[in-house]
């Protein structure tokens, strides 16, 4: 396969430490972990009472959380899209609280949670005139627009794409949560020894994906290559990942292969690392599998909460910064790393030395896997 | 080149698989869940818990499995990418007010798992063995041209052999299984091209169905 064109020339996030994406890396490499008790509903019947929500979003009161968030994204800052750029929208469950919002209050219309509206709203929003599409594979949905968006400039279907993606910490999905018996009691902690679950979180985010060639016609800054990608599934299990990782192997084998890169290539692992100690123990088994040596792995999860759609591209982001910064940032939360993490995952940031390739991996329930090859 | 290599259907009373010529109602003898013995050549564990969107597409899919001739026991490189225009709305609605007649005290796992649009198809994954990407999209495109573009690219780039592309509504699904192959030879239905000419028309269920046992029979 030849080498990909598909570059990252603008991109954005609003996570639970504010908008932007210093804010985010910022308080990541502070270690201070941005899940803290919420109080957006009563969570007095759930497993846990903690989140990572963003700050002065008003719930069931209008707008979604998810069109508040990208207010704060696109009509607060100077970004604007191409409108020639095709729309890819990527979410779980977009804007439930408005089906929340009509069984709880009378007001509203529950069919407004279809996805596609959201999807009309967004493509205004961002000034795209493309109807757009949606992609939803889980918690992995973003990662699999990414390569979705790599795709369609490989293959010359568009040389520039808008991907955006969002969730909310919403009641519906708390409660959904809290009954898979998933939730952390507290706030997560990744690759811990001592995790017990994952904190819920909310984000909204985007970047603009271009060809290389369009991108220096235009004089964008080059922030980022998409080299590669690889999907798979497990087909094994809806809700608990593989015993045998098989399915995150083929994933990252498929996107360091489309890379053209073998695997010790890589500088980093932003691994999915939600905190669970299913999650995180078939993420540990993948890479021990597929890296020769061990080499820095992190999670974003134990600072920001899983932020389900959003955290493919929210991690994509991160990794993005952490390259630019050359400093691979810590896993927020962890005290004690577990056997199989050992040397892999930091309480400290550190120097990224050499190597400018970082690996993104995300998975889902259905069995779902991503892994992003940047650079 | 993408090849058509089979098709399966199904509705509130017949079933079918066009390469096959096979239509069959099933209203009079035998309900909805009953197909499951009839439909799938190996038992799928648990079926009656599946919401009806998963049952709809595991069914459509196993018939257009059976039409391309392809044996699901062991697990192969092959993708499912599904669409419909209602999201998971039904169980969206279903979960919560569930949750609600709880004193919104007490929800149920196996309910919040069909609230994710993705989840039919992950249910069709496990069950046929499938382990290339798995999407669910929608969009206010032509949904059925919509899915198969995506999934011809797919198999063009390599990301997968074979691709499971499927459509829905609360009633009805269909599901088309494309590969690369060779233009020559008689093993395939049709070219993705032909197909594309009859979904990209936005016709009801029904008349889509006639139009491919037409194009089976030569008659487009």
């Amino acid at each position: 396969m030849n080498k990909l064109e598909a570059v990252i020339v603008a991109c954005d996030m609003v996570t639970s430490y504010g908008t932007g994406i210093n804010a985010c890396w910022n308080g990541m490499l502070s270690g201070r972990t941005a899940v803290s008790r919420l109080r957006r509903f009563n969570t007095s019947a759930f497993q846990s009472g903690y989140a990572a929500a963003v700050e002065g979003l008003k719930y069931l009161k209008g707008d979604s959380l998810v069109m508040q968030m990208f207010g704060l994204l696109f009509e607060n800052n100077s970004f604007s899209a191409p409108e020639d750029a095709k729309f890819i929208l990527a979410t779980t469950k977009g804007e439930i609280d408005l089906l929340e919002e009509k069984f709880l209050t009378g007001k509203g219309d529950s069919g407004k949670s279809n996805p596609l509206h959201l999807l009309k709203k967004l493509s205004t929003l961002a000034g795209v005139s493309d109807s757009g599409i949606i992609i939803s594979t889980a918690c992995a949905s973003s990662s699999a627009a990414l390569a979705q968006a790599a795709s369609m400039i490989k293959n010359g279907r568009s040389d520039c794409v808008l991907v955006a993606a969002c969730d909310g910490v919403t009641e519906f999905i708390y409660s959904g949560f809290s009954s898979l018996m998933a939730l952390d009691k507290s706030a997560a902690s990744p690759f811990d020894k001592e995790r017990s679950g994952l904190s819920l979180g909310e984000a909204a985010a985007y970047a603009l994906v271009m060809s290389e060639s369009r991108a220096k016609k235009e004089k964008r800054k080059i922030i980022g290559r998409i080299a590669g990608w690889g999907l798979s599934n497990d087909a094994s299990h809806m809700t608990g990942p593989s015993r045998t990782s098989d399915g995150l192997i083929r994933a990252v084998n498929k996107a360091l292969n489309s890379a053209c890169i073998g695997e010790g290539s890589i500088g980093f692992i932003s691994a999915h690392g939600t905190g669970t100690v299913y999650n995180d123990a078939m993420e540990m088994r993948a890479f021990h599998s597929v890296f020769k040596k061990k080499i820095p792995v992190y999670s974003v999860k134990g600072a920001i909460g899983h932020t389900l759609g959003a955290a493919g591209l929210v991690e994509t982001i991160i990794a993005l910064k952490a390259l630019e910064e050359k400093t691979v940032p810590l896993t927020v939360n962890l005290k004690t790393a577990d056997y199989d993490a050992e040397g892999w995952v930091s309480r400290n940031p550190h120097t990224l030395a050499g190597k400018q390739t970082a690996l993104i991996t995300n998975a889902g329930f259905s069995g779902i896997n991503t892994a992003l090859v940047v650079e | 080149m993408i090849n058509i290599f089979g098709i399966g259907w199904i509705d509130n009373e017949e079933y079918g698989c066009i390469a096959a010529g096979e239509k069959v109602n099933y209203k009079d003898s035998a309900g909805f869940d009953g197909l499951s013995k009839r439909i799938f050549s190996h038992p799928f564990k648990n079926f009656g818990r599946l919401d009806k969107t998963s049952k709809l597409i595991c069914y459509a899919a196993a018939l257009a499995l059976k039409d391309a001739c392809i044996n699901y026991s062991q697990k192969q490189d092959m993708g499912i990418i599904g669409t419909n225009d209602s999201g998971s709305l039904e169980s969206d609605l279903l979960y919560f007010k569930d949750y609600l007649d709880s004193g919104r005290t007490l929800s149920r796992g196996n309910l919040f798992i069909y609230t994710l649009p993705s989840s039919p198809l992950g249910e069709a994954a496990i069950h046929f063995g499938l382990q290339g990407p798995l999407f669910y999209t929608a969009s206010r495109r032509k949904p059925l041209s919509a899915i198969m573009e995506m999934a011809s690219e797919m198999i063009l780039s390599d990301e997968t052999s074979a691709m499971l592309a499927g459509v829905n509504s609360d009633e009805n699904a269909v599901c088309l299984i494309l590969k690369k192959s060779a233009v020559s030879g008689n093993n395939f239905l049709c070219h993705e091209s032909t197909i594309k000419a009859i979904t990209s028309k936005d016709l009801a269920f029904k008349y889509l169905i006639k139009e491919f046992s037409a194009l089976r029979k030569g008659s487009i």
